[in-house]
């Protein structure tokens, strides 16, 4: 029991940030419809130009009834809830059993007298609260949202019922990977086969039984507010139950600490990359960074390839109108549509740079710092060097995302134009170097708190501007935010003078974290 | 040319270091010459570890400053650095990298080390370079950070308990290391709880209370203001004895007596003239002795 609150307990930061954000899915989708779509024949032509465009379908995933708020629901909250459900129960599982045992705390909880099998227990009842936790922020969202309670209850036991198969999942990858990358990128490969799979059965007709060999797809079978049909709920109790059953075997079979496939832990020695502490950083930080210049690129893709429905779509007034509240100019062409979802890239784009804070933190915490500054190596040259590898990886991410969709665009036929896209990934930078340089001044001054600060700066910032807008509040107020001063580039024009001053902030603000990194004292965990 | 001061290694002025409210360092005036092996001794918690992370300027000085050749680590670390190589308590180091990409990467940063030494270091301390950090015990990542840091040939090595977790064997490559080094001229400070280890390799030695220097002297001096122990065996019962100044006696045995004695012998040998004295057996007290005396006696400074 006490195990299982630990464990509960060093969830809590993830568990939290999944619910808001399952919550405000739930609640943002089915209000916006409802706003939209007002009329039977909006509803109507919102089926014919979305429900059958293959790009959108292999997003969200096949739906059953979009004429009503609830199917829409069904079909646009649980499409994109149900991925991130299944991202969540890996990264829960690993987060219990591969990296606690990594850590070396395993050792020290059964060295008391704690058994394996209950530890294991403990972090599957964990998990299992974790998963109650999210059914409850859905819920909590479409009800909300003015949704039925029985169908939301549905819907959010749709929705977190995946959890379960991919916590087993991430369990059985934690047995065989022997360091925490080495099971998530078992985990991921799984996720991403399973969302293949989904991809397939939604996309064709001759294939569509394929749905029932994928999780996703049995969260789509249980038909919440289209006839739901909870007997499917078998299925991932099944298979959860077998894979639990199965790393927990797993698990007898092999020694605290090690993995079932061997680790490569020898190698002859690579030289590169190791001759200043920035260029052994970006070493250091190659997987990760290519993690998001992969990630943000396929998104990147999608919308472009996504874009190409809008032109063929009569979108009702209403929802131009809801869009203009936002701001974010015209969103009727396939160009609007692309400029006003690149503004999520600006969100991603600045926790990117947050992440690149947090991972200079962790070298500090960690005391690996010490070893480095007793060197002959500056404090300034050090921070300096991370604060320009994460610009420089930032300049990537955005070049790449706006090359990406200008492919997944022209593929389509959009008529947009190569620079015109590459315009709209560097719009992104100014909002994320802003955030880096106020991210690295927070570190220089309070590194404990930075990563905090940091993600919490930029998650309310983003927040702001969207709230502000939608519900009407002030001009002067919803400005007061960053993310209000960016332009939904390619329809608006490249705000060029709000670039600039973002820009002479961030680099103020780096400015002064270098000068203010040079008085504190180091401090690890 | 080479002033008195550039020829300290090390040397403090009143350094101090407070943590919150808790004082870590109480005014410390510390003065390593160059080329002098100096043992750093206290308990834990004593303010050892807090004066390594000042003289490197890792932790800012409340009051006081610290220099390295002159240099003041807090304002100039990078020339401070250059003639310094450090080995941390515990290693501090890439988990993902191996033996011997660690060593390539610290030895850049320093400013390049003496690749043969090196070689020769691996093979003394039988390190497996092949093998990625993580896969090694701590003891063996301790290795990788001593190697780096001898391999430096640097000017001064500033070693926070460097052998804490290497088997005996590596221990005494540790010394034959540190007597070369020696040997070349280059300053050693060495932070260690190993009392024999210190009393093996240092020529003078520090020893650290509460944040203070409270002894410091060589080994001989050091020795003088401990006790002698001296062992008397009588053919009978042990006599009875006047008592004597600086005399203390510290165990009775069936024919045994053992006198420490702090002050002068004379008086106790004059008092044992025409008693029946069989064997008679002295010896200096160790470091070990010195060290918890100076830890049961309540703090006053002794001028060392």
């Amino acid at each position: 029991m006490l195990l299982a609150r630990r464990a509960f307990a060093d969830a809590r930061i993830r568990t939290i940030s999944f619910a808001y954000l399952f919550a405000a899915v739930a609640y943002l989708n089915p209000v916006s419809y409802r706003h939209t779509y007002a009329t039977l024949s909006e509803r109507l032509q919102f089926a014919h130009s979305f429900a059958n465009n293959k790009a959108v379908v292999l997003f969200y995933g096949k739906a059953y009834d979009l004429l009503t708020v609830g199917g829409y629901s069904a079909w646009r909250v649980g499409g994109i809830l149900s991925i991130l459900a299944a991202v969540f129960g890996l990264l829960a599982a690993v987060r219990a059993l591969r990296t606690e045992e990594d850590s070396g705390r395993t050792e020290l909880v059964l060295a008391g007298m704690a058994s394996r099998a209950g530890l294991y227990s403990a972090s599957l009842a964990s998990i299992g609260a974790q998963m109650a936790v999210l059914w409850a922020a859905v819920v909590l969202g479409s009800l909300l949202a003015g949704l039925p309670a029985a169908g939301s209850a549905y819907l959010a036991l749709a929705i977190a019922s995946v959890v379960p198969v991919f916590a087993g999942a991430g369990a059985v990858a934690s047995q065989f990977g022997a360091t925490r990358r080495v099971a998530l990128e078992l985990g991921g490969a799984f996720v991403a086969l399973t969302f293949v799979l989904r991809v397939i059965a939604d996309t064709s007709t001759s294939l569509s039984w394929l749905r029932w060999a994928t999780p996703l797809g049995w969260a789509e079978e249980l038909r919440p507010f289209t006839g739901a049909r909870p007997v499917v709920l078998l299925l991932p109790l099944a298979a959860a139950a077998v894979l639990v059953v199965l790393a927990g075997r797993l698990q007898d079979r092999r020694d605290v600490g090690t993995g079932l496939l061997a680790a490569v832990d020898s190698a002859p020695p690579r030289q590169r990359l190791l001759s200043s502490p920035t260029a052994q950083a970006l070493r250091g930080e190659r997987g990760g960074l290519l993690v998001w210049l992969v990630g943000v690129g396929a998104f990147a893709l999608i919308i472009g390839v996504i874009s190409k429905s809008i032109s063929s779509a009569g979108i009702s007034r209403q929802l131009r109108h809801e869009f203009a509240k936002l701001g974010t100019g015209s969103v009727i062409t396939p160009k609007g549509y692309i400029g006003f979802s690149f503004l999520f890239f600006v969100l991603a784009l600045s926790l990117f740079a947050c992440s690149q804070v947090a991972a200079a933190r962790h070298e500090e915490s960690d005391e690996r710092l010490e070893t480095l500054l007793a060197l002959p190596v500056g404090r300034r040259q050090w921070l300096g060097g991370r604060i320009g590898l994460a610009a420089g990886a930032a300049v990537a991410i955005s070049l790449c995302s706006g090359l990406l969709g200008w492919v997944g665009a022209a593929s389509q036929g959009v008529g947009i134009s190569l620079p015109m896209m590459l315009e709209a990934g560097a719009n992104c930078l100014p909002v994320a170097l802003l955030f880096l340089g106020i991210a690295a001044l927070a570190y220089a001054v309070l590194p404990r708190a930075s990563a905090g600060i940091g993600y919490g700066l930029v998650t309310v910032a983003f927040l702001w501007q969207l709230f502000g807008s939608l519900f009407g509040a002030p001009g002067w107020l919803v400005r007061v935010t960053p993310f209000a001063h960016v332009g939904a580039v390619p329809t608006q024009p490249f705000r060029i003078v709000s670039a600039a001053v973002m820009l002479a902030i961030g680099i103020v603000t780096a400015v002064a974290a270098l000068l203010a990194f040079e008085r504190r004292d180091l401090m690890g965990a | 040319m080479a002033s008195p001061a550039t020829a300290l290694a090390i040397e403090t002025e009143g350094l101090t270091k407070r943590y919150g409210a808790t004082l870590a360092l109480d005014g410390l005036d510390l003065a390593v010459a160059a080329g002098e092996v100096y043992g750093y001794l206290g308990p834990n918690g004593a303010g050892k570890t807090t004066t390594i992370r000042l003289l490197l300027g890792l932790h800012r000085p409340t009051t006081g400053r610290g220099k390295l050749f002159g240099v003041d680590a807090w304002r100039d670390p990078v020339r401070a650095h250059r003639r310094v190589a450090y080995v941390a308590g515990e290693p501090f180091l890439w988990p993902s990298l191996t033996g011997a990409e660690t060593l390539e990467f610290l030895g850049r940063l320093h400013g390049g080390v003496d690749a043969a030494y090196r070689d020769l270091l691996v093979e003394r301390f039988q390190l497996d370079t092949r093998k990625k950090l993580r896969a090694l015990s701590k003891g063996n990542r301790q290795k990788v950070q001593l190697v780096a840091a001898l391999a430096t040939r640097a000017d001064l090595l500033l070693l926070d308990e460097p052998t804490a977790g290497l088997d005996p064997l590596m221990e005494m490559a540790f010394r034959q290391s540190i007597s070369e080094a020696k040997d070349r001229g280059q300053t050693v400070l060495l932070s260690s709880h190993l009392l024999s280890e210190v009393e093996a390799t240092c020529d003078r030695v520090g020893i650290l209370r509460k944040g203070r220097l409270i002894d410091q002297g060589t080994m001989a001096q050091l020795r003088q203001l401990g006790a002698q122990t001296i062992d008397v065996t009588f053919s009978g019962t042990p006599p009875q004895l006047p008592a004597l100044p600086g005399v203390h006696v510290a165990g009775t045995g069936a024919n045994t007596l053992r006198f420490e004695v702090s002050g002068e012998v004379t008086p106790l040998i004059n008092s044992l003239a025409g008693q029946p004295v069989v064997g008679l057996s002295t010896h200096q007290p160790s470091l070990e002795e010195i060290f918890l005396h100076h830890y049961d006696s309540s703090d006053g400074r002794v001028p060392g």
